[in-house]
Formats: structure tokens, C-alpha cells, sequence
């Protein structure tokens, strides 16, 4: 068994008329905060996909800890996608029902807690609420998972700062020393303070991976700087 | 994990079903109640009665195959599908649910209309046909002994199938018709009506193929007396009937699964 939780070797992903993924290898080390960057059509979310098993690969592998896409690596992982996925009919208990009947390390009380936090009343329905909370009662359900890896797609996309700063606390608060987070944005800035790592993607091509703290050391820049750079229009 | 499924399959959908139903019973009660009321004047209302009774019945039909459509699109291919697909559940329970809820719903909207029907008209005189009838039954499947219990098996069964088949079929349509970027809805229509000519197709193919063999296999009767002539030819039909209804059913659950599986492209 490797020590990465996420591996590539060799993944291509094309749809009609549009190559995605262009023979990917990459390896995500297991313990770190991981910042998957790349500009609008980069591949990021088709990399996301792929790891869910919402998308099948044209060629080549994708492991979720030396596993196939599967229900045994859907147990591991939790996945907070771009868009909200919850059921409008459900109110917000049922949907914490809902998570704890399906998955066995969703942790209810972290669950309830957080809503309080946050004032929501559980008994509310999600068809009465805006946007923004949809998007706060699904990050809550995600982060309640105690999994192995964490897929955040944008997770800080739709909200105002002061949540975004909430966001980001309760990712780094919640997910424990061995799990992994890998997330994508392209909101760098709000995000550089957490990352241990990224990952920078465009075309389908991974460009570059680094720790966060070897980039402030030998290129003398913040990550926000050295996108700005690699990804110059 | 099918368990599961089903119980919020079942919440998801018992909450359009059931006060449906209340009103069903509710309109045919008072229906009855304005018939027996001998008062002037209230021919309108009772016409008006009846219209809503009966457009509340065909509606619930109607609503019976919307929600089988919406609760498989909506769950599986839209936004919600983001959360299907990433629960540890296999594919083959997430259609199981959909097609055991579906038919469950099917299954109850009809026994809820017949029921309706006995609360709108049932008294001494209808009851005493009723129960007549069923002895006329109970006669003939005494007389036609052992065969009349397989009769009774086979169509139940036939029933079953062809319900269930044409829940999956209308599954296959959604799953092609998402395939299309725009128009889904269309294709998804257009998928369903080739569905049905292939079916034709299939059909006519195999009783042109075998009708040589299928006039002999009824020609053989002629020579036969008795209950046997009848029953005979009529349990093999309903056989072939059953084995035919029963490819269709495997044909789209598989075509269905595979394209979840491997084609699933949610947006």
C-alpha cells in the first residue's frame, strides 16, 4: 500500500470533440491540504469527477487509496460538489438522517453542532432556503464525514468573505491528522494560507506540483503571484 | 443499502400519494352523499361533484407517470445525482428502488380507483351482482381445476411483467435522452417511440419466423374435445407472453444499468 490517497497513472478523459485530461500522473500524499488551481475549463472538475466515479476514464487509472472508484472508495471519501445536490423536499434533519443512514462515519452530533453555530434551524426546509445557506448546510454535512479524503469543488465560491473565512476555519478544524483535503478554487488568495500543497492544472495538463513552502523558497513568491504567472493570459 | 433506498423512495414519493388518495376517497364519498340527498336543485353541484371526482382519478394516473419520470431524472441525472452516485450504493439498487416505488404506486392508484368506484356505487343490489359474479368465477375456476390455478399464476405474472417493463423502458428513454446536450426531453420522447417500433420490429419478426410452426401448434386442437382445446393453447400463449415480456424487462434493466454506469455525465 503507497502513502497517497489519490493516484493518476496515465488518465485520459476526452468527451466528444474535447480532450480533458491528457495522460494525467499525479500523486496526492495523504495527511496534506491540497489546492487544485487552475483557470475556468482547466480539467479540475473532470479530475474531481473522475475520482467520485461520476465519470468513467477514456484510458488509464485513477486510484482513491489503491482502489478503483467504487462503493468501497465512496465509503472513504466525501464530496462537496460545485453545485447543491440536496434533496429540496427534505428538511434539514432528514438530510442529516439521510447522510447518517448512508454513511457510517457521518458523525450526527458534529453535525447538529455546527448548525447551531451557524443558526440554522434544523426542522427548516431546503426548499425555503437561499442559496448561500444551501451551500453552508452542504459543506456541514460533508465536513460531519469522518473520511479519509475530502473533494471540495469551489467551496468557497458562492459565499461572502466573512463566511468564506468561516468555511475555510471549519475545513482545517474538522478534518482529522491522517485525512486528506484536496480542494479546488480559483480564489487563491482566500485559500494560500491553508494549502500545504497544490497542484496546478491547465488544459488537461498537470504544470506543476510543489509544496506551498518550497515555492516561497526558491521562487520568492506567494502561490497567487506564481499562478498569476504560469497562467498568464 | 436497498433498504435504504427504498425507505426514502418511498418518503420522497408518499408524500404527492397520499393526500391524492384522501381526496379520491373524499370526493367519491361526497358524490354518494349528493345522489342519496333527494333536494331540489342540486343537479349542478352534483355534475360539478362528479367532473372533479373523475378528473381527480385520471389525474392521479397521469401524476403516477410524471413522478415515475421526475423522480428518475431529477434524482439520478440532475443536481441530486451528484448525491445518488456518490453514496456507497451499486447502480443496480438505485434502480431497483425507483422500479419497486414505481410499481408499488402503479399497483396502489388502481386499487385506490376500483376502491373509489365501490364507495361511489356500492349498495345491497351491486354488492349482491358483485358477489354473483365472483361465484361465476369461482365455478369456472373449479371446473378447469389444476390448469385454472396456472391460468390465474400466468397472468398475474404477465401482468407484472409487462408493468415492470414498461417502467424500465420509459428508464431507458430518460437515460438515452439525457444523452442529447440540448432537447433532452424530446429525445428522451423520441428514444421511447424507438423503443417501441424495435419492440414491433422484434414481435413481428418472430411471428413471421415461427408461423408456420404456430399454426400447427393451433391446428392441433381442432381435434381435441372439451375444456383441454381451450386451456391448452391459452397457457402457452400466456407462457410466450410472459417469456417475451420478460427479455424486454432484462434488456432495458441491463441497457439502462450500463449507460448509468459508463456513460453517466452529470452537468
Amino acid at each position: 500500500m503507497s502513502d497517497s490517497i489519490l493516484e493518476c497513472r496515465s488518465l485520459v478523459k476526452y468527451f466528444p470533440g474535447c480532450l480533458a485530461l491528457n495522460s494525467v500522473n499525479l500523486s496526492v500524499p495523504k495527511g496534506r491540504i491540497v489546492g487544485l488551481l487552475g483557470p475556468n475549463g482547466s480539467g479540475k472538475s473532470t479530475l474531481i469527477k473522475l475520482a467520485n466515479g461520476l465519470l468513467t476514464p477514456s484510458s488509464g487509472q485513477i486510484l482513491i487509496n489503491g482502489m478503483e472508484p467504487g462503493i468501497e472508495t465512496k465509503k472513504i471519501v466525501s464530496y462537496l460538489p460545485e453545485r447543491t445536490y440536496l434533496n429540496d423536499w427534505m428538511s434539514v434533519r432528514t438530510m442529516i438522517d439521510f447522510f447518517g443512514d448512508f454513511y457510517q462515519n457521518f458523525n450526527k452530533s458534529k453535525a447538529y453542532d455546527m448548525l447551531q453555530r451557524l443558526h440554522i434551524n434544523p426542522v427548516d426546509r431546503l426548499k425555503t432556503m437561499s442559496k448561500g445557506t444551501k451551500e453552508k448546510v452542504q459543506l456541514i454535512l460533508v465536513m460531519s464525514r469522518e473520511a479519509e479524503l475530502y473533494i471540495l469543488d469551489e467551496p468557497i465560491g458562492g459565499v461572502d468573505p466573512a463566511t468564506r473565512d468561516y468555511i475555510l476555519d471549519t475545513i482545517i478544524s474538522n478534518y482529522s491528522e491522517n485525512a486528506t483535503v484536496l480542494l479546488s478554487t480559483h480564489l487563491i488568495t482566500d485559500v494560500e494560507k491553508i494549502l500545504d500543497e497544490v497542484i496546478f492544472i491547465n488544459m488537461g495538463n498537470i504544470v506543476l506540483t510543489s509544496t506551498v513552502d518550497e515555492i516561497r523558497e526558491k521562487e520568492g513568491k506567494s502561490v497567487d503571484a506564481l499562478f498569476r504567472e504560469v497562467f498568464k493570459c | 443499502m436497498l433498504g435504504k433506498l427504498l425507505k426514502y423512495e418511498l418518503k420522497a414519493t408518499a408524500r404527492i400519494f397520499f393526500p391524492l388518495y384522501g381526496l379520491i376517497f373524499l370526493l367519491a364519498a361526497l358524490n354518494r352523499l349528493f345522489w342519496q340527498i333527494n333536494a331540489e336543485g342540486l343537479m349542478i353541484p352534483r355534475v360539478i361533484m362528479m367532473t372533479v371526482y373523475i378528473m381527480l382519478v385520471v389525474s392521479v394516473f397521469i401524476i403516477t407517470l410524471v413522478v415515475t419520470i421526475q423522480r428518475f431524472y431529477k434524482n439520478l441525472l440532475g443536481d441530486e445525482g451528484y448525491l445518488s452516485f456518490t453514496l456507497p450504493v451499486k447502480t443496480h439498487s438505485h434502480i431497483d428502488a425507483k422500479m419497486i416505488i414505481t410499481f408499488l404506486w402503479s399497483a396502489l392508484s388502481i386499487l385506490v380507483s376500483i376502491i373509489s368506484i365501490f364507495i361511489l356505487v356500492a349498495d345491497d343490489q351491486s354488492l349482491t351482482q358483485f358477489s354473483l359474479m365472483c361465484g361465476d368465477i369461482a365455478t369456472v375456476y373449479h371446473k378447469l381445476g389444476l390448469s385454472a390455478h396456472l391460468i390465474a399464476l400466468e397472468l398475474i405474472v404477465v401482468v407484472i411483467l409487462m408493468f415492470v417493463s414498461s417502467i424500465l423502458e420509459i428508464y431507458a428513454a430518460i437515460v438515452v435522452g439525457n444523452l442529447a446536450g440540448r432537447h433532452k426531453l424530446l429525445a428522451g420522447v423520441g428514444a421511447y417511440l424507438g423503443f417501441g417500433i424495435i419492440e414491433q420490429i422484434i414481435a413481428s419478426l418472430l411471428i413471421q419466423g415461427f408461423g408456420h410452426q404456430i399454426m400447427l401448434y393451433y391446428d392441433s386442437f381442432q381435434l381435441v374435445q372439451g375444456a383441454a382445446a381451450v386451456v391448452q393453447p391459452f397457457e402457452m400463449t400466456l407462457l410466450v407472453l410472459i417469456v417475451f415480456s420478460l427479455f424486454l424487462c432484462a434488456a432495458f434493466y441491463f441497457f439502462t444499468h450500463w449507460m448509468l454506469n459508463r456513460k453517466l455525465n452529470l452537468e
